[in-house]
């Protein structure tokens, strides 16, 4: 079947199978920033914006995000421009191995567009759902503080190659998929 | 004992010869910036940084999209823990629509020959006793078939189609069942190759190493007749442990256009897998190929080739590239695990509280088959053991033992987290035994610099004595590290039932395998005067690629941004033994310095001609060199185009160099826990976690520090959590992360590293290793802790609060 969604802040079709998820979707075609590490929504790595809101792609039916506004990692900036989440990682020393990375990064997007001053107990919390078996969490904390400020700092919300962010959409009831810790 | 009663009459004293020269010669080519260090020893951006929060760093499975016609693969595991197939019906998931594939043991594509899954160097100290697919099966999760199919989904659909018929035998799951009379045997001898010593298939033995120095025996006769002597006996347990590696194991094998056999693969030991795939599908090594791309860490998991030979013989059968990626249960029980272990320590002390005797005795579960098992069995006790390195009589024995329960291998630390749980948890309650401070008296009987470590050849007693210790920061390890936890200003909580105190245990580790390693590295100039780096170093994650680019350029004076680091491939890279035994830094690295070095002479001779002064005046520094004398400089650029376009000689800058070394310097570390227990409850909250490490040099203090704090959290995992179960039929109850219970964000403890810096002559700038010694001690010094704080001993891990009140309730 064809699904219609904003992907990056761009039109897209992509051709999924009815039972792929979400992550099967987007790495099908060429989005390869998130990975897959269980295949269970436990660790995290597959976290995408789906509507502004973190999202374990890999338990997330990709139908049910026909018509949503989709962000990974592949949106935020480039090498040469990263996006100031991005380079608050890689100043903070961040990542080793890197596999849980994008889906960080995209976490850290989530709470800070939810949250921009969040304090310390905030930040381990919203990131409990993503693990990490390489740094010991110690420089991701730092880094998602760091990130923080820097986006306070920034009048423009990123130096993000020039895409535009994506409207949360506003909708009465519960937005479709939504958080599956 | 002194220190000054040397036991070593051979070696004792100056360095010999040949490696004072090298200390010599390093020192003063070290140094081309005059004292300080221009980029190693300093923080620099790692390599792939940008690559990997981009979301551009490729790992195998995202090299799916780039094969064509890739067919997606699934593996049929068995469903006993202990028996033989007797029939297997793939008729079934044959027919269905999309399926390219279906082996079994009996499929021409399918090697039948024994292997281990061990990458070790060649031959394995590990026994040859897998087949690629088996009928005889001796663990839930052997493999059984495989299927390769147009897309995961309908590869897994079909192996859910391949009916299995079982015989099945009684199965053992601990180590004693199955060295027990009349327990079901595993493994046939005959069917083994390259046994290992010690073997005893009758009774389930893999291995059995033993070695003493001294005589123990008569320490022990002459302290029961003495009451100036106390003995202390103890016991310590340790579970399986699971790597949790982020990636999970993943290939993607084909014949390629040369009918060579090309795998890129998340393998920390590519050279070997080489190796083994072309002895497995008997072809000569040269026709095979191993890329490593991206890996999502290894943590020694890695180190073992479990699902490429499966991938090959599917894509030989389905006659096209095929990708094999393990599912996360499979992780949990089909890879390789941290091996559970049970050890008994016993020792002799004097009232002063000099060591005078300990005995260590190892039994480990190597589950069903036996890689790694005499090996990582031994460590238990060799890698702990060098503390003490001036008692006088030490004894080590260790048993490796098959069960029908998933199979163990390396794991960073490899045994000595379950050794360093013994030793140190030993070592506190000998102090308390004698009323001693725990950091006194173990700074009574503790190693240094200068000092032999004999104890860590106690399996080789025929070698001569071990390696002599020429830089150790252990001392200020300790003292650093009480100051951050604040070890004599703890506060005592206010409530009555809670009880706070500070807990200690002191690790140690190797830098690579002494005598067994090989690091071979090539790097040539571009005419921009940039460089490209090969070496077999395979960067797993940590930063290697990183501090190889941080060593050359230091040497070049270039800046780190200038070489380009290749990843490894078998077709390209130089040979390297692999990311194991904190080998990379140290062994690779000074392969590195000496290509670099060689690359450095070359430049300068080009150098020479254009600034007309002698080679041997110059130096290299801030990508330029310059003539000390005059002060005229040219830059690396102007070298690399006047060595490739350049109207005299025209000649490419390349230099190469091999390492390989007899040493292997411990980095040493000191691991603080700060704890408050209730005494209610049990319940016990860590407020800090601090390790001290004595690392040489620290290449790329940020790098050092991340890796700190990385295996400090796994060493807080194995303390507190994790651990694997089984039910009666050996069937695994954990598999998946939430089981598993791995920390998280919200229940990590703070975790404090402390760089201690010496300078170890032997490495490349004085480095020496840091990936695997904080694996080591959270264990220990947690159980000392809560001993201190309340006065019970959880001795078998995981610690967790119905233990403790268990233990407070019986006291």
């Amino acid at each position: 079947m064809e699904l219609e969604l904003t992907l990056n802040g761009d039109d897209a079709t992509l051709t999924v199978a009815r039972s792929a998820s979400l992550l099967d979707a987007l790495r099908r075609a060429g989005y390869t920033g998130a990975k897959r590490g269980c295949d269970t929504g436990d660790c995290g790595f597959c976290t995408v914006l789906v509507d502004g809101d973190p999202v374990k792609s890999c338990v997330q039916p990709a139908v049910r995000t026909d018509g949503a506004a989709v962000e990974t990692v592949e949106g935020l900036g480039s090498q040469d421009d990263l996006h100031p989440i991005q380079a608050a990682f890689v100043d903070n020393a961040a990542l080793q191995c890197g596999f849980c990375i994008p889906g960080m990064i995209m976490r850290t997007k989530g709470l800070l567009d939810a949250n921009p001053d969040p304090d310390e107990g905030e930040i381990r919390e919203s990131l409990s759902g993503n693990l990490c078996r390489c740094t010991g969490y110690e420089r991701i904390l730092d880094a998602v503080d760091d990130a923080a400020g820097r986006l306070a700092r920034t009048d423009d919300v990123a130096a993000d190659g020039g895409r535009p962010v994506p409207e949360r959409r506003s909708c009465a009831g519960p937005a479709p998929g939504g958080e599956q810790e | 004992m002194s220190r000054t009663d040397d036991p070593d009459d051979g070696r004792a004293g100056e360095l010999p010869p040949d490696e004072a020269e090298r200390d010599a010669g390093a020192d003063a080519a070290d140094d081309p910036a005059g004292g300080e260090y221009a980029t190693v020893a300093s923080r620099e951006e790692k390599v792939d940084a940008r690559s990997i929060v981009t979301g551009d760093a490729r790992y195998t499975a995202d090299y799916a999209g780039t094969v064509p016609d890739l067919a997606e693969a699934a593996v049929l595991r068995s469903a006993v823990a202990h028996g033989v197939v007797t029939e297997i019906d793939t008729s079934r998931a044959a027919e269905m629509d999309g399926v390219y594939a279906v082996i079994t043991p009996d499929s021409p594509s399918v090697p039948d020959r024994p292997y281990t899954s061990a990458g070790q160097s060649y031959p394995e100290p590990s026994p040859w006793d897998l087949h690629v697919l088996r009928r005889r099966v001796r663990y839930v999760g052997d493999p059984i078939a495989a299927v390769a199919a147009e897309d995961t989904a309908t590869a897994r659909a079909a192996v859910r189609r391949i009916d299995v018929t079982y015989e099945e035998f009684d199965a053992v799951f601990s180590p004693e069942a199955a060295m027990a009379d009349g327990a079901p045997r595993l493994h046939d001898a005959d069917e083994v190759e390259n046994v290992q010593p010690g073997a005893d298939y009758e009774r389930n033995v893999e291995a059995r190493v033993a070695g003493e120095i001294g005589d123990v025996d008569a320490a022990f006769e002459a302290a029961a007749a003495r009451p100036d002597r106390t003995v202390v006996e103890t016991e310590w347990e340790t579970p399986h442990q699971s790597h949790c590696v982020p990636e999970p194991h993943t290939t993607i094998a084909r014949r390629d256009e040369d009918d060579r056999y090309h795998l890129v693969t998340s393998t920390q030991v590519p050279w070997h897998v080489r190796r083994q795939l072309a002895h497995l599908f008997d072809v000569p090594v040269r026709d095979v190929r191993v890329t490593k791309p991206r890996i999502g860490a290894g943590f020694g998991g890695k180190q073992s080739m479990v699902i490429e030979p499966i991938a090959l013989a599917l894509a030989l059968a389905a006659d096209r590239p095929v990708k094999l990626e393990a599912t996360r249960t499979e992780e949990f029980h089909a890879m390789r695990l941290r091996r559970p272990s049970r050890v008994t320590v016993r020792s002799v002390v004097t009232d002063e509280g000099d060591l005078e005797a300990l005995d260590v005795s190892v039994v480990t579960n190597s589950g069903a088959y036996g890689p790694h098992g005499m090996t990582a069995s031994g460590a238990v006790g060799k890698k702990p053991l060098p503390l003490y390195t001036h008692t006088p009589n030490v004894r080590l024995e260790a048993t490796a033992v098959h069960t029908n329960l998933p199979v163990a291998g390396a794991m960073r630390g490899y045994g000595a987290p379950q050794g360093h749980f013994a030793i140190e948890g030993h070592m506190d309650e000998v102090a308390r035994e004698l009323g001693l401070d725990p950091i006194e008296f173990r700074s009574r009987n503790l190693i240094g610099e200068g000092d032999l470590d004999v104890a860590s050849k106690i399996l080789d007693p025929g070698e001569g004595h071990g390696r002599r210790i020429r830089s150790c920061g252990l001392d200020e390890c300790i003292d650093r590290g009480k100051d951050a936890i604040g070890w004599n200003d703890v506060d005592q909580p206010e409530e009555d039932h809670l009880h706070r105190a500070c807990g200690v245990a002191l690790a140690m580790q190797g830098s690579g395998i002494p005598g067994d390693e090989l690091g071979a590295a090539h790097i040539r100039m571009n005419e921009d005067g940039s460089f490209v780096l090969q070496t077999g170093a395979v960067d797993i994650g940590p930063g290697a690629d990183t501090a190889m680019a941080q060593i050359a350029a230091e040497v070049l004076g270039a800046r780190p941004a200038d070489i380009v680091v290749q990843p490894s491939d078998t077709d390209v890279s130089p040979f390297d033994y692999g990311a194991y035994a904190s080998s990379t830094t140290y062994v690779t690295g000074q392969a590195v310095k000496k290509a670099a070095e060689d690359a450095r002479e070359q430049l300068f001779g080009v150098a020479a001609r254009l600034l007309d002064e002698p080679a041997d005046a110059l130096t290299a520094r801030g990508g330029a060199v310059r003539s000390e004398r005059t002060g005229e400089s040219v830059s690396l650029e102007a070298i690399g185009y006047e060595s490739i376009y350049g109207d005299d000689v025209r000649a490419q800058v390349m230099g190469q160099a091999s390492h390989s070394t007899d040493e292997s310097p411990p980095p040493f570390g000191a691991q603080f826990v700060d704890v408050t227990v209730d005494e209610r409850t049990g319940e016990f909250e860590i407020h800090d976690l601090v390790f001290a490490v004595d690392c040489g040099v620290a290449i790329n203090p940020d790098l050092a520090a991340g890796q700190v704090t990385g295996a400090m959290h796994m060493s807080y995992e194995l303390a507190v959590g994790g651990g694997l179960s089984f039910d009666d039929e050996g069937a695994p109850e954990v598999c998946g992360f939430r089981d598993y219970g791995m920390p998280r964000t919200d229940d990590q403890p703070p975790l404090t590293p402390i760089l201690v810096e010496t300078h170890e002559p032997t490495g490349p700038f004085g480095a020496k290793s840091v990936a695997e010694v904080p694996t080591n001690a959270v264990p220990p010094a947690l159980s000392n802790a809560i001993r201190r704080a309340v006065g019970v001993r959880v001795s078998d891990l995981p610690i967790t609060p119905e233990k403790v009140n268990a233990a407070l309730d019986t006291q």
